[in-house]
């Protein structure tokens, strides 16, 4: 029971850092800029751990990003699980392409789930945002690395700690 | 899903994954339909806000903090030239002031010459927002009081230039405030030169709402004034809206194409102030017949207004005498409502001082005239 708890402590933490930073404030200017960071960090646990991060899960913290950010229920929830859904059925391929190609998934799987928002919207009748907003999955791409290396240092160190 | 039957006849496991996502797209969308109609699930929404207010309270600590060290280094002499700022404001503000003294008494006086019922007191409450984004598809902010500060939906949120929208969900210790910008918020609001009544609708852009219902021929001018209407029971009439910028009367079409620019600070605004919904009014001039309330004139101006509006254009004569009856409405409407509207058109309206007091004083006989004809 505690390696198990031991195991997802790290990955509530990252994540729960991760909503906050996707709903503190930025200057208008740059706030199109902001990285998708749930998805990102939601990819990363996917990719790396097996088991922990399922669908229900995806769910689950798509339906608190969508009370956080106040949209519609289940819309945020929609496009995680779909996200969380490709990741696990072509996680023995993307874990080991080379870094430049996984970004190029990640950004394939952002752009997937902006169109799955966008399509929502229209659907609800809201109106359609504006072209920057296609900007954040690129920003997703470029920080996937750098995430990448940082979440695998974060979750060394935690494990590390566990061992010893 | 590509290859879905492909992968799913290998690996059973790929087939029970299939499945799966299959469940949860259809929950999602289920729970986002019940959502949209609005059945059910605002209220378990409700009860789920509690659970992630403490998040907002994460976020909101750092820019607080920050804030607050940011103001601690500014230097002084800033600080001194902030003051003598905002002590020539408050001076100017004063001297308003004092004029409203004057117009509340001669209001005071016309009401009661109207024999119409004396306008209810509003009261303010302050709050702040919270520097949250929300969802970029809808235009709502947060404030920092909720149900325990008694904040009820519905109710008006304003700033110190305009109206910014109203309350829509309340929590414990914050409420979410839609923006009068918001595509789905729509505004009663008229002009207070004319008293002609429209309703503003929100673009999904702060600086700008649109009136697509104003006939092509309305007597509509750049920089006029957009004051609410009252009307809705949601806001309280006369507080000044926003400024029409755009005014495009193309041929062959039956309405013209209005565009108005906000005086709220929509986009960089911090402190508001929440009007105190108005406890349940006593039946209104609105309601009662014509012969039963002399103070119905006002009202009627004010459709007058409307329907010469809709009309096609009259010839000049008849034109002048609508005006006139329409001015009658938004001078007892604007006095009624707000006096610091008066400034606030000053302001909206390029030319509108050279005309503003002459209009008046013949507003002013007119409506006597008016009053006189009505029986």
């Amino acid at each position: 029971m505690t390696p198990q708890r031991d195991r997802i402590a790290p990955i509530v933490a990252s994540l729960l850092l991760a909503l906050v930073l996707s709903i503190i404030p930025l200057p208008e200017l740059v706030d199109p800029l902001r990285p998708y960071w749930v998805a990102l960090v939601l990819i990363f646990w996917c990719l790396e751990t097996q088991g922990i991060i399922t669908l229900g899960a995806a769910f689950l913290l798509g339906l608190v990003m969508d009370l956080l950010t106040g949209s519609l229920l289940g819309m945020h929830a929609l496009g995680l699980v779909i996200m969380t859904y490709l990741v696990t059925r072509f996680r023995p391929r993307l874990r080991f392409f080379p870094p430049w190609q996984q970004a190029l998934s990640v950004l394939a799987l952002l752009v997937n789930d902006r169109i799955i928002v966008v399509w929502i919207v229209t659907l609800r009748g809201d109106s359609l945002p504006a072209a920057s907003y296609w900007l954040a999955p690129f920003v997703g791409m470029l920080v996937w690395p750098w995430l990448f290396l940082l979440l695998d240092r974060y979750r060394g160190t935690s494990r590390h700690r566990v061992h010893s | 899903m590509r290859g879905d039957a492909l992968v799913g006849a290998k690996f059973s496991g790929q087939a029970a994954l299939t499945a799966r996502l299959m469940m949860y797209v259809l929950m999602a969308i289920v729970l986002m339909a019940m959502d949209h109609r609005g059945k059910y699930v605002p209220r378990l929404r409700a009860q789920a806000d509690y659970l992630v207010e403490p998040v907002y309270h994460l976020v909101e600590w750092p820019v607080r903090a920050l804030r607050g060290t940011w103001s601690f280094f500014q230097n002084t002499q800033s600080l001194i030239r902030k003051n003598s700022e905002l002590a020539d404001q408050l001076l100017a503000q004063q001297s308003e002031l004092q004029r409203l003294v004057a117009l509340n008494e001669e209001n005071r006086r016309l009401r009661a010459l109207l024999d119409g019922s004396e306008k209810l007191d509003i009261e303010f409450q302050f709050a702040e927002l919270i520097d949250v984004d929300l969802d970029p598809f809808s235009h709502r902010v947060m404030i920092d009081r909720g149900k325990d500060r008694g904040v009820e939906v519905g109710q008006a949120v304003i700033d110190g230039n305009g109206v910014m929208g109203q309350v829509e969900e309340v929590n414990l210790h914050f409420s979410r405030v839609r923006l009068i910008s918001d595509p789905n918020h729509a505004l009663p609001v008229q002009i207070s030169r004319t008293g002609l009544r429209t309703v503003a609708f929100g673009l999904g852009n702060t600086a700008r709402l649109s009136l697509p219902s104003l006939p092509r021929e309305a007597d509509v001018r750049e920089g006029d004034l957009l004051v609410t209407s009252g009307l809705g029971d949601r806001f309280p009439g006369g507080y000044p809206v926003a400024v029409i910028e755009v005014i495009d009367r193309a041929e062959g079409r039956m309405f013209a194409e209005v565009l108005a620019r906000p005086l709220a600070a929509l986009d960089r605004g911090r402190e508001v102030l929440l009007l105190k919904s108005l406890p349940a009014p006593p039946p209104t001039e609105e309601l009662l017949p014509a012969e039963a309330q002399p103070g119905l004139i006002v009202e009627e101006g004010a459709d007058a207004a409307s329907t010469t509006g809709t009309d096609p254009p009259a010839d000049s004569s008849e034109a002048s005498t609508d005006v006139s009856l329409m001015e009658t409405a938004t001078e007892v409407n604007e006095i009624g409502d707000e006096a610091s509207l008066e400034t606030d058109q000053n302001i909206g309206s390029g030319d509108g001082d050279s005309e503003n007091p002459a209009t008046s004083d013949s507003a002013r006989v007119d409506e006597a005239n008016s009053t006189e004809q009505q029986p």
